[in-house]
């Protein structure tokens, strides 16, 4: 639903072409092509140095390329814009500690020019979305680390993006809550129609969670593997982690990323 | 200090102060010190009633909490001013540092000479060496504090678009602000010194003064009544601050 026809057919949303960085001598990331299209998930693998997070915050404007360039919704990605949100893995230190969860969120809006009186309708019912009806008046050192995620990913929402970039936002989390958090991020993902350019270390929940997984490969960063995720959606935590596919692809790239280590 | 303790310790360090005006009773009534040069609590406490109602200490103490006051609030908000223009970028962090460690360790009532000489035996002169001593607890924190702030949450400020005037004061000043606060708790102390000091140097009419006067004219019992009133005005500024940094990072404390 969400893939194979829109595949052809939606327009391109973030494109790296011939991206090169380096830092100094350290060739990070070597003429990485990839084109993401509207409203597809696709998710980020590899061996830790790939730069794939470097790739991210390429794509947030947050670092620019030193040959080729990043464009996002046809423009070039020189700085970050308001319609490109970027959630980080580091939810502590994201958040402000000194605002309250509304106060967070309320940020996002005071920075869009949101008039005052407007501001806690929204707030709530971002609250509501992320699933954190009424706790608006906690601290985030009140929360759980699952509830400052999801505190965060409201304050990304506020900014009405039309990109989702996920730099392993549920890689610190336990093993239930990220696999509550997986589900309640795709059925946001269907809701916003938004693109999301998705960070992990972890395969199985690239293959869950994506329409396509693309594997790096470190020294310099560069693509080594492309797959389409035929899964059909919705997602299921158990039904769709049993199924042969499921199981298939998490052979094939288990190996890529045992070769890649290597 | 914090008074979030619980009655029993509140009795506790009640019953220490007793205890010490207890022993200073004691030591006086047995003359072990000369009453000339120490005299008992009672006759302290009836030279500070009669000073207040007859004499003019009052006058006196509002002349000195004015000057620490003013003093005070200048050095805060210049030394936040500063502080954040300093702290806010890594070069004029580079530049300016060394000259600051070099001018901080300056006891700022070696300036007061200087001070006179500039400005006279005035009010303006005592405000200024006020004001210059309470500066540096306060710059330090702040050059501190904003040079501290989480590099994340730039990041964030950037991605929501956040301008660069709500950068800095949605962003590095909250997170600035407990450092700022614990600069300006150590300011406040610097300027209750420089006031007495500056009183008592360049003569100007305050606590300081009071209490050089009563000692050259022997009057130890009004001596002790000025020092009891700065005792209790420090304290007092003390808890004025404890009690603005408990509603100021109410996050804080919600957090342990």
């Amino acid at each position: 639903m969400r893939k194979t026809d829109k595949q052809a057919a939606a327009r391109p949303v973030i494109e790296f072409s011939r991206v090169d960085l380096s830092f100094g001598d350290r060739k990070i990331i070597d003429k990485l092509d990839l084109t993401v299209r509207e409203g597809e998930f696709v998710c980020i693998i590899g061996p830790s140095g790939c730069g794939k997070t470097t790739a991210l915050r390429m794509a947030g404007g947050l670092v620019n390329p030193t040959g080729g360039s990043v464009g996002v919704l046809g423009e070039a990605m020189l700085k970050p814009r308001r319609d490109v949100a970027i959630v980080f893995q580091d939810y502590g230190k994201a958040l402000l500690p000194w605002r309250t969860a509304h106060g967070n969120i309320s940020l996002a809006l005071e920075a869009a020019g949101v008039a005052k009186a407007e501001r806690g309708d929204r707030i709530e019912h971002l609250l509501e979305k992320v699933g954190l009806p009424g706790q608006g008046d906690k601290y985030p050192a009140e929360m759980s680390g699952g509830m400052q995620q999801r505190l965060q990913i409201a304050r990304c929402l506020a900014q009405d993006p039309k990109v989702l970039l996920m730099d392993e936002p549920f890689g610190a989390l336990d093993a239930m809550t990220r696999q509550t958090l997986q589900d309640e991020l795709l059925s946001i993902a269907a809701d916003t129609r938004a693109t999301v350019f998705f960070v992990t270390h972890d395969l199985e929940e690239a293959i869950y969670l994506g329409d396509r997984v693309v594997g790096l490969l470190p020294d310099p960063g560069r693509i080594g593997t492309m797959t389409e995720i035929g899964l059909p959606r919705p997602r299921d935590q158990l039904s769709t982690r049993e199924m042969p596919e499921f199981l298939a692809l998490r052979r094939s790239l288990f190996d890529f990323i045992e070769k890649a280590e290597a | 200090m914090t008074f979030r303790g619980n009655l029993p310790w509140r009795i506790a360090s009640f019953a220490v102060a007793a205890g010490f005006v207890l022993l200073w009773q004691w030591i006086a009534d047995l003359k072990l010190v000369s009453p000339v040069f120490l005299p008992g609590p009672d006759r302290a406490w009836n030279a500070l009633v009669a000073g207040m109602t007859e004499g003019d200490l009052a006058t006196k103490l509002v002349a000195t909490v004015e000057r620490m006051i003013w003093g005070w609030l200048i050095a805060s908000l210049a030394g936040i001013a500063l502080g954040a223009a300093i702290g806010i970028s890594p070069r004029m962090r580079a530049y300016v540092a060394p000259m600051l460690e070099f001018l901080r360790p300056l006891p700022a009532s070696a300036i007061i000479p200087v001070a006179i000489a500039l400005l006279g035996l005035s009010d303006a002169m005592v405000l200024f060496v006020i004001a210059f001593g309470a500066l540096w607890p306060v710059l330090l924190a702040t050059i501190h504090g904003f040079s501290a702030v989480e590099p994340r949450l730039y990041e964030v400020g950037a991605a929501l678009g956040l301008t660069r005037r709500q950068t800095i004061m949605k962003l590095s000043l909250p997170s600035a602000s407990p450092d700022i606060l614990a600069g300006m708790r150590l300011g406040l102390t610097v300027a209750l010194i420089l006031a007495v000091v500056c009183e008592m140097l360049a003569g100007r009419d305050g606590l300081g003064n009071w209490i050089l006067l009563s000692a050259r004219s022997f009057r130890a019992p009004d001596l002790y009544a000025g020092v009891i009133l700065l005792g209790a005005l420090g304290f007092l500024s003390s808890v004025a601050i404890d009690w603005t940094e408990q509603r100021l990072l109410r996050w804080r404390a919600r957090a342990r």
